[in-house]
Order: structure tokens, then sequence, then C-alpha cells
């Protein structure tokens, strides 16, 4: 069995506890969907495939159970993914800029330096989540969890991130107060137990507690109780006590020296004066080595061994004590050999676990033991059965230190920390929120990583129903705002985010799926935004073309309302270099068709008739349109008051009208046809051939009345035409 | 992390009145589309993994039980595809007022279609169909409305499942998109998994516009129940799982175009709760369905136990199951 198996049972179960035999008897078998939302699956009882004649009265549920195999992170998780995620960032930031100058400048002290502090910063982060924790009871992780991460970083901050120069100092001493700072121990209860008393050498715990103070280097506690011992019956206790004191106070620390050498000879001496001490101690006679409580003689003996730095005394004292390996292997370093260093301590660790064994049920444990034995990787894959954020955030720590391996594996196509970060970005992904997030580890991950990112982007809900919400009551402020169709909401964040990344294409097949949206909801201004966002210039036909079908099945004034949603869009088109001319063509025509059915509605027939020989004459009426402007014409032909054409306008609709006629008799009905066709709602070419016949003939009236009425109209109309012609 | 957890969700209640085939959500995980013995396909809004009441909608259309639905890309619109045991594949289209209308009714197959699947949007709206009597089809929208199709021959007795491959190929060097810059020519293959146990790769060769076969995997010693197609997440190499009857999951890996498909199977035995009794790479039964994460490399499997495990392939390469729920 691995470890790392999540069990996840369903609730209220679907097949109650030892019915399973039965369910699968019955012919269902269990089956289930993937959301590419999040990390969870729809689950439900399904027939199998080779029994589909299963049939059931109707009365029986058919339930879909929603599991998810990670849980969403709860809001003081999401506080702490959040503030964490930019401290990553800002090494990410680090590690690009390393690309540009190279590897020497990545080993640099500068470099180093801020690694060094933005260890820390992860450090300080998950204790601040632990304190913060600590004091809620309902979080989704303990405070406990949190503390394990602190302890975890820290330990690796002491061994692999120390200060610039110290990397081949001695250790002892920070790894002391590493586990004086975490694993406090003897507790502040039982000092102030025994300070209470007046005897404290007849308790049980005076003398355990003060060998676990000698271990820890407490010399302050360890100093104020050999001095209770001033009234012990015993003048020889009194004697060594008295000399034990200063000389615990004056053990040399690697800190107050400027000099390693300064401080090693400061230890052989001290070393010398514990020496001197030994000897003393052992002209203790026999009999006064006992004070009726305690072999007080023996106690001694264990607190001047460890102070020798006795290995054998060590181990034994500890596992007295109950101290675990940890404490062992650091009074090692603080006692047997104070100049041990971060790349000895692997074999003083293994010897000491050998009797020591770590937990295997404690990963806290696993993972210390691990970065005690210089083996980062193995670190992280305790890690991450501890938490997917510490795995992920120790190994992008541990490549920008070169500690791993950076070379990908073959099989799986990933470096170690690829790895971890895209494992704990797929657990960031169970919640939906926080996609930003999640594709910037992503982003970080190689090609694995960017394609991943990609995914997840594209499946962001772009909440578009929203944005037309959004962009409706701009509207009433600012109609500007909303018919030029400005990206809003997610959708300018999934935007922005793909120009981070340089994510071009996914860019525009999310413009694509908007403006896809917004057609279906006919919002034709913000669809055409975004197909020209998209550069998708078919696309942004095919809206156009939607807008012309709302002439076609709702009339000119839906028609008219609709194109002032996208004619804004034009003079921003035009402007664009790059946007294909046929697509253009087909809004313009859309813009001035409806411009023609404004003046007409507006009872401006002159200009209306202006515009529609204009369509024809500037070739942007496409000829699927040509019959329907033609019968559009009729109208103006037949109109009473005055003739509306000049002559040689009237040439051009008789032109075209003789097209029409001409193509459709040799076959290219379809073409010439479509649009009229389905505007006058008829079967076929007949009828709408039939209408154009109209047309002819007002056509004919029309030049007739030319020849009567004479030039005067002419004239003036010609006037208006001089500027186009 | 917690090793046992229990879901807390809220069953679904789809009132469909009878034994449920297929569910599929959509691109964004908000709607769940499912099929019945009930002939019906039924839409839901999906919100927090609960259903909104006044949502659903009922797709009538087919004379028999609807083994199969697929969602269509958005980009195309809200397009949902059903397949059915009357031997029909219907395309439905959700209308700007609400409801769905049936757009196409596509009756070329003469057998139950077990089996529908988009290919991947860069390639255009393009539906494969797999029907019992082995045979393959694969429909196309094109840009006029119209609608093209092909029909031929797959597998000797019937065909279960179809996938598609990703359009664009595994371990091509991806460099930071500049805009106007074409991407690379997208590729029309799919898998088919057969009643015959074996997984057919066939390819869309546009010099003779006809689908050939390219590949057999020859693995399963029993009906091939699904196949899965991983999509190009950057992998290195080209990744398709198949589900057989004989209770195996197959990985299928191929390192480079011109290299050989290599075959791994998945160990039950390694996962939590196994029996002991189960021979290494068996699972205790039919293994009905795989299907690859979105993003990442995770496979869900449904096994006849009534459990779904979800397998990773680790650091080394190894597949491990990483999580199983039980009903």
């Amino acid at each position: 069995m691995s470890s790392t198996n999540h069990h996840l049972n369903l609730f209220p179960p679907l097949i109650q506890a030892g019915h399973a035999e039965q369910f699968i008897q019955s012919g269902k078998t269990i089956s289930f969907a993937q959301s590419p939302l999040n990390q969870s699956h729809a689950v439900f009882p399904s027939a199998r495939q080779d029994a589909p004649s299963i049939k059931y009265s109707g009365v029986e549920e058919q339930p879909i159970f929603f599991a998810s195999s990670e849980t969403s992170p709860s809001s003081e998780r999401r506080l702490f993914i959040g503030d964490t995620s930019i401290i990553f960032a800002a090494l990410q930031n680090l590690t690009n800029t390393a690309q540009n100058r190279g590897q020497d400048w990545l080993q640099s002290q500068e470099t180093h330096n801020v690694i060094r502090k933005l260890t820390l910063d992860y450090i300080n982060f998950a204790r601040e989540c632990w304190i913060h924790t600590s004091s809620q009871d309902s979080s989704q992780f303990s405070g406990d969890h949190y503390r394990s991460l602190y302890t975890c970083l820290s330990l690796f901050a002491v061994l692999y991130v120390p200060e610039y120069g110290y990397e081949d100092a001695p250790v002892g001493d920070d790894l002391m107060e590493w586990l004086n700072v975490h694993f406090i121990e003897p507790s502040t209860e039982e000092g102030d137990h025994l300070s209470s008393l007046d005897h404290p050498w007849e308790d049980d715990t005076f003398w355990p507690y003060l060998v676990r103070v000698t271990l820890r280097g407490l010399s302050k506690a360890a100093t104020f109780f050999l001095g209770t011992l001033s009234t012990h019956p015993s003048d020889n206790l009194r004697r060594l006590a008295q000399q034990l004191s200063p000389l615990l106070q004056s053990q040399p620390h690697l800190q107050s020296f400027e000099a390693e050498r300064d401080f090693a000879y400061a230890s052989h001496r001290w070393k010398d004066k514990v020496q001197a001490l030994r000897l003393e101690l052992d002209n203790v006679p026999e009999i006064d080595r006992h004070d009726g409580t305690e072999n007080w003689w023996d106690r001694l003996s264990d607190i001047v061994g460890v102070l020798e730095g006795r290995n054998e005394v060590i181990r034994r004292v500890c596992e007295d004590l109950g101290a675990d390996w940890r404490e062992a292997s650091v009074s090692w370093g603080v006692f047997t050999d104070v100049r041990l260093r971060r790349q000895d301590l692997p074999e003083v660790v293994s010897q000491v676990v050998e009797d020591m064994p770590p937990d295997p049920t404690n990963l806290e444990d696993m993972v210390h033991a691990a970065l005690f034995s210089g083996d980062p990787a193995k670190a992280l894959s305790h890690a991450a059965l501890l938490d997917p954020w510490l795995a992920a955030h120790m190994a992008d720590l541990m490549q920008s230190l070169s500690l791993i391996e950076k070379e990908t594996n073959e099989d799986s196509g990933l470096n170690i920390r690829d790895f971890y970060v895209l494992s704990y970005s797929q657990y960031l992904h169970a919640d939906p929120a926080l996609w930003r997030i999640t594709v910037a580890y992503m982003f970080s991950c190689g090609e694995t990583g960017v394609r991943s990112a990609d995914e997840v982007l594209m499946h962001v809900s772009l909440r578009l129903s929203s944005v037309g919400t959004i962009a409706h009551s701009q509207e009433e402020t600012n109609g500007a705002n909303m018919k030029s169709g400005d990206l809003a909401g997610v959708v300018k964040d999934i935007n922005a985010t793909c120009y981070e990344y340089q994510r071009e294409e996914v860019r525009r097949t999310i413009c694509r799926i908007a403006a896809q949206s917004f057609v279906q909801g006919k919002e034709y201004g913000l669809a055409l935004s975004y197909a020209s966002s998209a550069e998708d210039w078919p696309g942004l036909g095919r809206v156009v073309d939607r807008v012309l079908q709302e002439y076609i099945s709702a009339g000119p004034e839906q028609f008219t309302r609709y194109v002032a949603g996208i004619a804004p869009s034009l003079q921003a088109l035009r402007m664009q270099s790059g946007a294909q001319g046929i697509f253009i063509h087909r809004l313009m025509f859309a813009v001035r068709y409806a411009e023609f059915h404004q003046r007409l509605s507006n009872r401006d027939l002159q200009d209306a008739a202006w515009d529609l020989i204009s369509m024809f004459q500037d070739g942007i009426a496409p000829k699927s349109w040509w019959g329907v402007l033609l019968c559009d014409a009729q109208q103006l032909l037949q109109y009473d008051g005055t003739l509306l054409f000049p002559y040689a306008s009237a040439c051009i609709l008789l032109q075209h009208l003789e097209e029409v006629i001409t193509r459709t008799d040799q076959g290219s009905g379809d073409e010439y046809l479509r649009v009229l066709i389905s505007k006058l709602g008829c079967s076929g070419t007949t009828e709408a051939l039939h209408a154009l016949q109209g047309v002819r003939l007002a056509l004919a009236k029309y030049f007739a009345r030319c020849t009567m009425i004479g030039t005067g109209e002419k004239q003036v109309a010609e006037r208006k035409f001089g500027a186009v012609v | 992390m917690p090793s046992a957890t229990t879901t807390e969700a809220v069953p679904i209640e789809t009132a469909h009145e009878d034994m449920i085939h297929d569910a599929q959500l959509d691109y964004y995980g908000k709607r769940l589309a499912t099929c019945s013995s009930d002939r019906t396909v039924k839409v839901f809004d999906v919100i927090d993994g609960e259903t909104s009441k006044s949502s659903g909608h009922t797709l009538k259309g087919h004379t028999g039980p609807v083994w199969q639905v697929a969602w269509a890309h958005p980009k195309f619109g809200h397009i949902l595809a059903s397949c059915s045991y009357d031997g029909k594949v219907l395309i439905w289209r959700e209308q700007a007022a609400g409801g769905w209308t049936k757009v196409k009714e596509h009756t070329l197959h003469t057998a139950s279609v077990n089996s529908v699947s988009w290919a991947p949007h860069e390639l255009g709206a393009i539906l494969a169909c797999a029907s019992s009597d082995g045979k393959l089809s694969v429909l196309t929208f094109k840009d006029d409305g119209q609608w093209g199709a092909d029909i031929f021959n797959g597998h000797a007795i019937g065909c279960n499942s179809v996938s598609w491959a990703p359009a664009t190929q595994p371990g091509s060097l991806i460099h930071p998109q500049q805009p106007g810059a074409q991407p690379a020519m997208p590729f029309k293959r799919f898998a088919s998994a057969g009643c015959d146990n074996l997984v057919k790769i066939w390819g869309y060769r546009e010099d003779t516009q006809s689908w050939v076969e390219e590949e057999t995997l020859d693995g399963h010693t029993d009906w091939v129940r699904d196949v899965a197609w991983a999509s190009n997440i950057g992998l290195p190499r080209s990744y398709i799982a198949t589900a057989s009857q004989d209770k195996t999951v197959l990985i299928w890996t191929k390192d480079s175009p011109t290299s050989p498909w290599v075959k791994t199977a998945l160990d039950p035995s390694t996962a939590s709760g196994a029996p002991s009794t189960a021979a290494a790479g068996k699972f205790p039964d039919v293994v009905w369905r795989v299907s690859w994460s979105l993003a990442g490399n995770i496979l869900a499997v449904s096994c006849g136990d009534g459990k779904v495990t979800l397998w990773k392939e680790n650091l080394r390469g190894v597949w491990e199951c990483v999580s199983d729920m039980s009903s």
C-alpha cells in the first residue's frame, strides 16, 4: 500500500455497506465524468453496457454525486496561499534574471542574500499562520500543521541557506538554537515547579531537569539551579556546583568570535577546564556521592560527561530523558565536535539514527531526518505528503540553490522541482477562483507547465452574462463604453494574463468563445469587439452576417438598432492594419444599409435614394443582397412627389437588375437571390424573380417619367452626386 | 493531509426514469448533460456541485437508450451531441431564448451508436462516432452551415469508444506565440476501441480526402471498453489509456512520431484496499472507463467493483494510484 493514497467515500453512500455485491449482480456499475473546472468528478451508478435491457419501474432514483480528490482551500488557507505566492513570484523573478545574467550571478553573494531573505519570508508566513490558526478551532489545517511547516522550513534554512560565507562554518550552535525554538525542553512549568521548592534537589525531576538544560545549552537556567545547591548538605557537591556554573556560562560560541580559529582555540581551552573539573569529580570519595535521595555524583558526572562531549553519555542521557535523534545529533555538534560542519552532519546522523530512529509515521520527523541526512530530494518526497505547498516551495528554493538535479527525468519528462510545483498547482486547481495563482505556478514549469496553464486559462469561466450586465449599467452613464465593447471583468484579467505570459493563441481562443457567446445573446457590438481582438476575420464576418440576418428575420427597425451597436467598431477596424478587407466590407455594408433604412423611416427619401445608389456604386453591397436592394428601390422609384434618382442612377439600378436576372437564368440564382428569397419567405427563385419583375416595371415607368418631366430634377440630383461620382 | 475523507455534497437527483449511461460536464464545468435508457438527454446547471432546480432541460428525440453525450467547444456555441441504440447521432443547439433544438440528425449508422467524441477545437466542429457493427463515422460541420460525413469500417465486430488525438504533436518545441504567428499545422487523428480486442488509430489524408488506418494497438485479451487519448499538455510523448473487459488498463506511450507504441499495465495491487487475491496488473472487475484530467497527467479509471481510482505518473515514470473513491 502506498501511503500517498487518498481514500474518498461518498456520503450519503450510494451503496449501503455490504451491498456492493448485490449492486454489481444487479447489472449496475459505477461511472464518472471529470470536471474541467477543478479536480472534482461527477460519480453515478450506471448500467453495464452488456446489460442494456435493465428497466426500472421509474421509482428508483438516479442520483449523481460530486466528489473531489482535493479539498478546496478554506479562507485562512487561501490567505496563506496568496501571501506566499508573492514570495514565489519574487524568486521566479530572480531565477528569470539569472537566466539572462548567467550561472555565476546566481551564485553571487547578492543573489544568495535574496534567496535567504525569501526563505526567511516563507518561514515568517508559516509562523504567522501557525499563530493565527492556533487560536481558531474551525481551521481546515490545524495550527500544528503550520507549526510543522515552520519547523521544516526553519531547519532547511539553517542547514541549506546559511548566511553568505558561512556555508563552511560549524553548524552546532545554529542547530541548537533551532531545536530550542521549535522543540522546547524542559518545560517552563518544570522550572517553575522546581524554583518554588526549598530543597529542589530532593525532587525527582531536579537532576533530569538540570541534565536537560545542560544538554540544551541553556546556561542561565543551569546556573540558577546549580546555585540552589549552595544549601546542599554535601560540601563536595556545593564546591563542584560552584565551579560548574562559570564553566557553563563561559562555553565558547561561534558567533562571539571573529575567526573560527579563535573559536576553536577557546573551545580547546574550555575543554581543558572541563577536564580539570572531571579530575576533581573523580576525587570525591565514594561515601559522599549519595545524599539520601539520589546519587548526585552520577548525575553530576553525566553533566560533565555531556560537556566533555562523551558520545556514549550523550546517547544514554538522551534515551533516559526521552529525547529523540534530533537532540542527540544536535548535541554532538555542540559538545562532541564543536567544529562539526554541514557536510559532516549526515555521517553523524546516520550513526545516531541507528539506535534512535525517526518515527516513520510522523512526516515532519521524516522531513527533518532527510534534511539532516543531506538528502534534499528525499525531504521533498516526505514534504509532498505532509503538504504539497511545502514540497513545491522547498523544491523551488532547492533548485535555485542547485541542491537538486535540474535535468528532466526521461520517463516523466519533468525535473524534480517542476514535478512538485506542478503537483501543488494541481492542488490549487481544486479551487477555480485561484486560477491566477494556479497558472503563475504552472507557467514556471517548462513546457508541461505552460500547456497545463493554457488549459486552465481557457477553462476559466468568463461569466459573460455579468459582463453584459455591467456593460448595460455603464451604458446608462457612458454609452460609448458599451458600444465600443470594452473588455471587462474576468475576460480582461485573462487577456492581461495571456499578454503577460505571451499566450496569444490562448487569448484568441478565449476571445472567440466570448464572441460566440455574445452572438448567442445578440450582443453584436461586444461580439464584434471580441472577434476583432481574436483577429478572427471570418468570425467577424459571421457576426455581421448574423446582424444582417436580423434584417431578414426581424425587419429594418430591429436591424438598425443592432447596427447601432456595431457601427462604432467600423472606425476602429479601418484603422487597424491586418484587418481583412472582405469582412470589413461586409461590416461597412451593414452600417450603410442601416443608415439607408434610418433615412427611409425618417422619410428622408432623397438621401435614402442617394445611399442606395452609392452602395451599388462603391461595390460594397454583396451580390446576394442586390435583389433586396433593388426591391427597396422600387418604393423610391414609385414615389410620386419628385424624381429621387437622377437618370444615370436609374441606369445603375437597371444594370444591376439585368445582371441579377441574367445570371439567375444562367443558373446562379442561389448566389444572387438567396437573401431576397429568405426575406420574401418564398420557396424558390420564381417568386423572387416575380418581385424583381415588379422592380423592372417600376424602373420602366421611372424612365418614362424622366423623359416627360425633363431635366430640372435631374440637375438637382446630379449636383448632389457630383462629389461622389 | 487527511488520507480518508468523505464527500459532503448533496447528490443531484436527475429524475431520469431509467439507468444513466453517461454524464458529461461542459467546457467550464458549469453544466451537466446526462443520458439514459429512458431515451432522453438532460441538461442541468451545476453550481458548487448542486444543480439549480429551475434549470433542467429534457431533450427528446431518440427512440432507444442514449449511450453517450458530448459537448462541443464553446467557440462553436452551446452544442451537444448524443448517440443511441436507435442508430442515430443527434446534434443539439441551445437557442438564444433558452431551450434546445435538434439541428442535425446523423443517420448513416445502421446499428447502435456507442460513442461520440468531438475533435480538438483547432480542427473545427468535427464529431467522430462509433457503432456496434464496427463502423466509424466522422461528421464535419462546415462554414456554410452544411454537414459533411464520412463512414467506414473500423473493427470486425463492434466498436465501443472513440477518442481524438491532440491537434498538435507532443515534443514540438513551443515558443512564446507572437501575434500573427502561424501555429503548427493541426492534424486529424483518432483512436477507436473495438470488440475485436484491438485499438486502432486513424489518420486523415488531405491528399486523398480519406481516413486511413495508421496503427493497431494489440494488447488486450477481451473487448476494449474505452479509449482516452491524453491532451498534449507539453509532455514529451503521446499517451493513450485503454480499459478492457479483460480487467486491465493499459497505458500506451509513443516517444516520437516514428517510434512504436509501448504499453504498460496499471497495477491495482499497489493501491490501498486492494484485495490480496488480485493478480498483479489486474483490476477486480471489468474496467469500464478511463479519462484524463484537464491539467496535469491524472488518469481516472472506473471499475465494475464500484470504485473510481485516480492514477498519476511519479517522478520515476511509474504509475501510482493516488486516490480512490468508493461508492
